[in-house]
């Protein structure tokens, strides 16, 4: 009754335009200005009249209500904190501690500021209490200076009084607080949350990047015991900006761990924790932990040796380093474990050309791989390793060398290039066509009892007919497999200790030789699933058996390995040749005297005639 | 007497320089097979020259397998057609030489230009010449080089297969080297047969011996 719109017909009166607040006093039948969408009101003359006085009395009586109400809301807080730090109580303490270099000596002559932030305290969550009400062995009568053995019992002592408000339920419910709280040697409530300057976490929580937020416990003395096994939970947090995971968040590993979610694990020890984390690696560096499932390494760890290396033994947990650094004398992780060897390299000529600055010289990873490691097999299986970097050492060992290439084959690099350590004969069973050794399981499903036949060897090792035995079992499952041979050394830690080129051994005769002592001990090598071969005695005869004239078909060193029936044979025949005309001779001249009768004979024939 | 032409120049260059061969092959596969027997040379000249002597011996090898092909005078290697003449000839041959011989009989073989060979000669030597020396040969080769030929040294049986083999003739040559030399003292008078192999003429008697 009182709404009009524009384009209506209206009758006389004042119309007030409600878009832009201007009156039009309208005449009988006119029609208002615009259209439907701007509105009218239309209020009777005597109606402001009234509203007027009334309003007026509304406002008068509900202002200091209003006043009143704004002051006590909006001001609640900073009155009551002022309120309480200007209390004569707070004036006090403050009197001396908010002065600079008030300090506390402990027993153990730590010092701690005792210097209280007004400001710090007037933001914080507790900025509504008073200095007693944690404080409470303190008022303005009493300041007894008691004595605390360190910071650290200091700490304990005021955490008590956390829980005249915090009650052991409520922190309970929370999983890290419970873990905390219920341990022996739980840290002080102000080891995480500070002492003045606690404040309400979640919006700093929300505002802080998730290393920040995991770090503000851990860059903390923080430990936990896992069944008498002391494990730091403590980061440094210098260690890991400085490592290449420095712009990494922890929860891209850790990533069970945010600022929502802190489960709590439980590890049988810190092996088994290592172990278990070394998996997180994986999620970035996929390709290099498949290389890893791949090594002896895992194998051993499948196994069950829990000391096998797992990602963080060579890495580092938090202090992840640079690839170029495992590749130096000093940061090669691989020392750890194998210190002697390490010794034997560092003596050799790589070890050396490292030492002098060549960058390019080989350490532990260019022979046995960084993650799929695996026995470089210098020591035994040739030209495994060594000719990946010397590409030319084929061609000029052919310069002098017979059949160089056949020899690259038989004869580890290492059996000529370690001098004076000890040599023998490994016998294996390998792929035809790749050269590669068969596993352990896979030798077994081949041969299936005859494995048992070959490895449950007598006094003298495996004779010929095992190897014989072997050689038809393959031959019957079509394995495409076969028994090798070659020259290595006994001891494969010695082929770290590589000598100079020119230390190298090149006389011939040093094998080529039936006296040669590098054929006096022959091994059956099988590859277990660990990497590791084991070794079973062989008879040396073998070697010169017409047993193995086929089975070991590839390998005879001329003058050394000699098949001992022909040699038999070939007394025989040339004591034969010889004797044939020893006796033809001797018959001859017993015979002369019938040659002689007869010739006289003839003759006496002759000179009737 | 009667002076037979039964050496052409050809074969008795052949002859001497196989010889020669011959002799060094088996002294340094002595030295590379029974060094810890005897030890004269290093293995490494060991095996370079009876690497060297190998290729003579096949060298000359050709030289005898050429001329013989060539000249048509191969057949004298080839026994009679006849079995029963060829056995019969065999058994009068080794009648000979295990009585005859002793009991001064006659040899029933007269070497001409176009028979030098009597019958236990000729399947000797065709086996020597047209069997062990070329499997020498071949073994030797492939020695010589065992990977590049390791293809066919599988296909043999494998490598100490095909030195059994070279080994196995090495000692038959050196064990027959004995018995040939003395049938070479066989002649007429002992140095018969060797003086003919320098001069290539072999004096015979009108009905004269031979071996």
């Amino acid at each position: 009754m009182f709404r009009f719109y524009g384009g209506q017909v209206v009758n006389k009166g004042t119309y007030w335009n409600l878009s832009n607040g201007e009156g039009i006093s309208a005449e009988r039948g006119m029609v208002l200005p615009g259209d439907r969408t701007v509105k009218y009101l239309k209020v009777p003359t005597a109606g402001i009249f009234l509203l007027g006085p009334l309003s007026g009395l509304l406002f008068i009586c509900l202002l200091p209500l209003m006043s009143l109400l704004m002051v006590l809301t909006l001001m609640s807080r900073s009155a009551s904190a002022s309120e309480a730090l200007k209390s004569d109580e707070a004036a006090m303490c403050m009197g001396c501690h908010a002065t600079q270099g008030v300090e506390k000596t402990f027993r153990n002559k730590d010092k701690l500021s005792m210097q209280i932030s007004e400001s710090h305290f007037k933001d914080s969550v507790h900025g509504s209490l008073t200095c007693t009400s944690c404080h409470s062995s303190v008022s303005m009568d009493n300041h007894p200076s008691a004595q605390y053995a360190s910071r650290k019992a200091f700490a304990a002592q005021v955490s008590i009084a956390c829980k005249q408000c915090h009650s052991d339920e409520q922190l309970m419910a929370k999983p890290m607080h419970r873990q905390a709280i219920t341990r022996s040697n739980a840290p002080p409530c102000s080891d995480c949350h500070g002492s003045h300057a606690i404040r309400k976490t979640t919006r700093w929580k929300e505002a802080a990047s998730n290393a920040q937020y995991c770090l503000t416990c851990h860059k903390k003395d923080l430990s936990i015991s896992l069944n008498g096994e002391t494990l730091s939970l403590s980061i440094d947090e210098t260690i890991l900006r400085k490592s290449v995971h420095s712009r990494h968040e922890c929860s891209q590993c850790h990533d069970e761990y945010s600022k929502k979610n802190h489960p709590l694990k439980s590890f049988k020890n810190k092996r088994e924790l290592s172990i278990a984390l070394s998996g997180v690696c994986s999620g970035c560096h996929t390709e290099k932990y498949k290389q890893h499932l791949g090594s002896m390494h895992t194998s051993l760890l499948m196994e069950g040796n829990r000391n096998a290396p797992v990602c963080t033994d060579c890495h580092g947990a938090h202090a992840v380093g640079p690839k170029a650094i495992a590749e130096t004398l000093s940061g090669t992780p691989c020392r750890k474990c194998h210190e002697s060897t390490f010794q034997a390299y560092k003596s050799s000529v790589h070890g050396h050309a490292k030492m002098n600055g060549k960058t390019s010289a080989p350490i532990c990873s260019s022979c046995h791989s960084a993650h799929q490691i695996s026995p470089a097999l210098a020591s035994r299986s040739p030209k495994a390793t060594c000719l990946g970097c010397h590409k030319e050492a084929a061609a000029l060992h052919k310069e002098w060398l017979p059949n160089a290439e056949m020899h690259l084959e038989a004869v580890a690099c290492t059996a000529c290039h370690v001098p004076d350590v000890e040599r023998q004969v490994y016998l294996r069973v390998t792929d035809n066509s790749s050269g590669a050794n068969i596993y352990k399981a896979k030798l077994k499903e081949f041969l299936g009892t005859g494995y048992d036949t070959l490895t449950l060897t007598g006094e003298n090792g495996i004779e010929g007919p095992q190897l014989w035995d072997v050689y038809q079992r393959l031959g019957d499952k079509k394995s495409a497999a076969g028994l090798t041979a070659s020259v290595g050394l006994q001891n494969c830690n010695d082929s770290h200790k590589l000598a100079p080129k020119a230390m190298a051994v090149k006389q011939c005769d040093g094998c080529h030789d039936a006296n040669s002592k590098f054929f006096k001990t022959v091994s059956m090598a099988i590859i277990a699933p660990n990497g590791h071969e084991e070794h079973f005695k062989v008879n040396r005869a073998v070697l010169g058996s017409v047993m193995t004239l086929l089975p070991i078909n590839q390998f005879y060193v001329l003058g050394s390995t000699r098949v001992r029936l022909l040699d038999i044979l070939g007394i025989v025949m040339v004591f034969g040749g010889m004797s044939v005309p020893l006796v033809h001779m001797a018959m001859r001249i017993l015979t002369i005297p019938i040659r002689e009768a007869k010739r006289m004979n003839k003759l006496r024939k002759e000179g009737r005639k | 007497m009667k002076k037979l032409y039964l050496h052409p120049l050809p074969i008795r260059i052949w002859h001497w320089i196989n010889a020669l061969s011959f002799l060094i092959l088996i002294f340094t596969g002595l030295q590379i097979r029974y060094r810890d027997v005897i030890k004269i040379t290093s293995f490494k000249t060991a095996v370079d020259i009876h690497n060297i002597c190998g290729f003579l011996m096949i060298f000359n090898f050709f030289i005898w397998l050429i001329y013989y092909l060539f000249s048509g005078k191969i057949k004298i290697y080839f026994p009679a057609f006849s079995i029963k003449g060829f056995v019969g000839g065999c058994i009068r041959q080794a009648r000979y030489y295990g009585y005859g011989i002793f009991v001064g009989e006659e040899n029933p073989h007269h070497s001409t230009p176009d028979n030098k060979f009597n019958p236990m000669q000729q399947i000797a030597y065709l086996n020597i010449m047209a069997l062990f020396i070329p499997l020498q040969i071949v073994t030797g080769i492939l020695l010589w080089d065992l990977k590049g030929f390791a293809y066919w040294i599988g296909l043999a049986g494998g490598l100490k297969v095909v030195d059994s083999v070279h080994v196995f003739l090495f000692l038959f040559f050196s064990a027959f080297l004995f018995v040939h030399v003395y049938l070479a003292t066989l002649g007429h008078t002992a140095g018969e047969h060797i003086k003919a192999m320098f001069t290539g003429f072999e004096e015979v008697p009108e009905q004269g011996h031979s071996h």
